[in-house]
């Protein structure tokens, strides 16, 4: 059949990648054959009109947030280099004093265990116990905090959501943690993920950067739960610079009725 | 044209010079934004979706073989997170269903209330195609991959890939007749 020979090439004559030869058998056949003619036009149509939508912009989040991961796992892989390296001096000092009959390796063992024992105890005594807990919570912390940071930038809100739940748990959140809760609170498209993220920065709200970036935020939120929530959260911080943003939200003409009257108790709870 | 090719760049890559991403993400991003905006319509969706493409970059580049060109890879990878962000938003769709926020755009300059109107009608148009036919679609319309290369995407044979894009450019063009209530001449 000449037709489906050559409708065969119709998607090659779209994209205009077709040899001169074919070009040509196209367009001497859709001159005597109606069907084809017609379906060719139709299809070009489409295809040539499908050159309206445009070529979009993503917004500079997407940049920062690519940054930042890269930093992230650059950092985890240069940590990841460091360690074989204590293994291996380790293993080259050990191999060089370690006796080769089992009679001697045994005493060996015995006195290390003993010094072991003996340096504990002295230890123990100065304290430095406590020094290596601490030391030890400390990584957990950072652990911790860079999960909840990489957590916070999943596309799936239930991850972020765990990611904003682990940021809880801290008992001193480092600036990074702090800036993607407000970032995430300022710039999450899910609802839900900035209210938890509204609950988290309540517990930090004694470090001033949590407080500026709160009384700041809420000129930003459009969702009245999300309003509400943060009127209620100036109103327990007793934060008197407040009063300002919140005349400010009362001003807008669009703002939703109970979210005004709301503001409007929270002046006045605030100005006695 | 740039010096240093893409597969050069994730050669490096995968050797552990990963600070070169930094030059595929700034080549990649716009038309990598743009292919899952046309799959998903939705913003914060496309740009979530890309930043999980390059951190499977990172995690899955000892898989990398240079065989093929770095784009193929690299929309194999973006199909796969689609797909995945397809799954999981039918498992939590409570979460997904405030999700979508209103993202309408200010017109520019040159373009007038009538092609405007004819944006949003395609747009509409294309959302109904099947999904795999959607894809076919905006990767040999938009994304600049030529058919053999889809069919190596695909893993399929490239007359396979030539006979989804006529049935689904004449699909949209039925779908979007249909939507403009049979305006168009």
């Amino acid at each position: 059949m000449k037709c489906k020979h050559i409708k065969v090439k119709f998607p090659d004559f779209l994209i205009g990648e077709l040899e001169d030869i074919s070009k040509k058998e196209i367009q001497e056949h859709v001159s005597t054959c109606i069907s084809c003619r017609e379906e060719l036009e139709s299809l070009s149509e489409i295809w040539t009109k499908l050159g309206v939508l445009p070529q979009e912009q993503p917004s500079d989040s997407l940049r920062s947030r690519f940054y930042g991961m890269l930093d992230a796992y650059k950092q985890g892989l240069e940590q990841e280099k460091e360690l074989p390296r204590v293994h291996k001096l380790r293993g080259g000092w050990l191999t060089h004093w370690w006796p080769r009959q089992p009679a001697f390796q045994f005493a060996f063992s015995l006195t290390l265990l003993l010094a072991g024992l003996t340096a504990g105890y002295f230890l123990n005594l100065n304290g430095k116990k406590v020094y290596e807990v601490a030391s030890l919570r400390q990584e957990v912390q950072g652990m911790r905090q860079t999960l909840a940071i990489s957590l916070l930038e999943q596309s799936s809100p239930t991850e972020r959501l765990r990611g904003v739940g682990l940021s809880y748990r801290m008992e001193k959140p480092n600036k990074k943690i702090i800036q993607s809760l407000l970032d995430t609170l300022n710039n999450d498209p899910n609802v839900n993920v900035r209210l938890a993220a509204v609950d988290a920065l309540y517990l930090f709200h004694e470090n001033p950067t949590v407080k500026e970036g709160l009384i700041q935020s809420l000129s930003r939120q459009t969702s009245p739960l999300i309003q509400v929530s943060l009127i209620d959260l100036m109103v327990n911080m007793r934060e008197r610079r407040a009063i300002e943003s919140l005349k400010q939200l009362i001003q807008d003409e669009k703002l939703n009725p109970d979210v005004k009257n709301h503001a409007e108790q929270g002046i006045q709870q605030l100005t006695y | 044209m740039n010096s240093t090719t893409d597969n050069q760049l994730m050669e490096e890559v995968k050797e552990g010079k990963v600070e070169r991403l930094a030059i595929l993400f700034e080549r990649h991003q716009v038309p990598l934004y743009n292919f899952f905006l046309r799959l998903t319509g939705n913003r914060g969706t496309s740009e979530d979706l890309v930043q999980d493409v390059f951190f499977r970059i990172l995690k899955y580049r000892p898989t990398y073989r240079g065989e093929s060109k770095f784009t193929v890879w690299m929309y194999q990878i973006a199909r796969n997170t689609h797909i995945d962000h397809l799954r999981k938003r039918k498992k939590e769709v409570p979460l997904e269903e405030q999700w979508e926020e209103a993202s309408s755009r200010e017109p520019g300059p040159s373009e007038s209330v009538e092609q405007l109107q004819d944006i949003a009608l395609l747009r509409q148009a294309l959302a109904k195609l099947p999904l795999k036919k959607r894809e076919v679609l905006v990767l040999s319309r938009f994304q600049n991959l030529k058919y053999k290369e889809i069919a190596e995407l695909f893993d399929c044979h490239i007359g396979t890939v030539k006979a989804h894009v006529h049935r689904a450019t004449k699909e949209l063009g039925k779908i979007y007749f249909e939507l403009s209530g049979g305006m168009v001449s």
